[in-house]
């Protein structure tokens, strides 16, 4: 199956979240999301800047779809 | 001396008739050069100072009326004021094409913007609506009316969308925007409502 381009991709409609010291992507998904085993969701919008989900840093700047 | 006097008064009478023939001419050239003027600006004036042509197909009216009486001193006499108001008239309809020309062009350049701006802002709302719609918790400043209000909005805003882009398409971008302008508002309210603007 070909790769599909996220909605958030160069939409500037689309949230951000700034990364701070002890986010992790399910927190972050708890918070926007109120459900953080939806963390997948931000992991395949963010997939340009993110390798692994469980490696985010502060200071990165995360589409929140 | 009567002999005389019917003499000057058949003189005088000539005068006359040749007098009022002399102005008949010129009186008629008057009404035809006013119809042909107002012919020229006729379909300009209807679309942007009809209340204006009214006016000046009532002073027409009225000299050929006075043509038709056969008083050619008055339609003379009506003649640079009828030119003077077709002259208006012609300035009038020049300056309101002019200005439905220019909104007409601010319109198509706020079109383009928008036309780029209002499916990404969709997008991204219904990106939104569909991961909260699969959340078995919404977040704490999301309640379940909102998220149901989205969704029902969400489809108001594609209809509303759609009749914009075909007013656009069909050339009516004033009409194209105000719909936009629409859907724009109530797609920022709804990404309020998500909790998508902090």
């Amino acid at each position: 199956m070909a790769d599909e381009t996220p909605p958030a991709a160069n939409n500037p409609y689309t949230q951000t979240h700034v990364v701070v010291a002890g986010d992790t992507l399910s927190k972050i998904a708890q918070k926007y999301y109120g459900d953080p085993s939806l963390y997948t969701q931000i992991f395949e919008a963010n997939k340009d800047i993110l390798k692994d989900p469980n490696k985010i840093f502060p200071g990165q700047k995360l589409k929140i779809p | 001396m009567k002999k005389q006097f019917v003499w000057l008064l058949t003189a005088m009478m000539a005068l006359l008739i040749v007098g009022c023939a002399s102005q008949k001419g010129p009186a008629e050239q008057v009404i035809a050069g006013a119809e042909t003027a107002l012919g020229a600006v006729r379909d300009q004036a209807q679309k942007y100072v009809p209340d204006q042509l009214q006016a000046v197909d009532a002073q027409v009216q009225s000299a050929k009326d006075a043509l038709a009486k056969g008083d050619y001193k008055a339609v003379l006499a009506a003649g640079p004021g009828i030119m003077t108001a077709i002259s208006g008239l012609k300035d009038a309809a020049s300056a309101k094409a002019a200005d439905a020309e220019a909104a007409l062009s601010k319109a198509k350049d706020a079109w383009s913007s928008v036309s780029t701006d209002v499916p990404k802002m969709v997008d991204a709302i219904q990106s939104r609506v569909d991961i909260l719609s699969k959340s078995h918790h919404l977040p704490a400043n999301v309640s379940k009316d909102s998220l149901a209000a989205a969704k029902s909005g969400l489809d108001s805003l594609k209809s509303t969308w759609s009749d914009a882009s075909s007013a656009a398409s069909a050339g009516d971008y004033t009409g194209a925007m105000a719909k936009a302008q629409a859907v724009k508002d109530k797609a920022a309210d709804i990404m309020k409502s998500l909790g998508m603007t902090s």
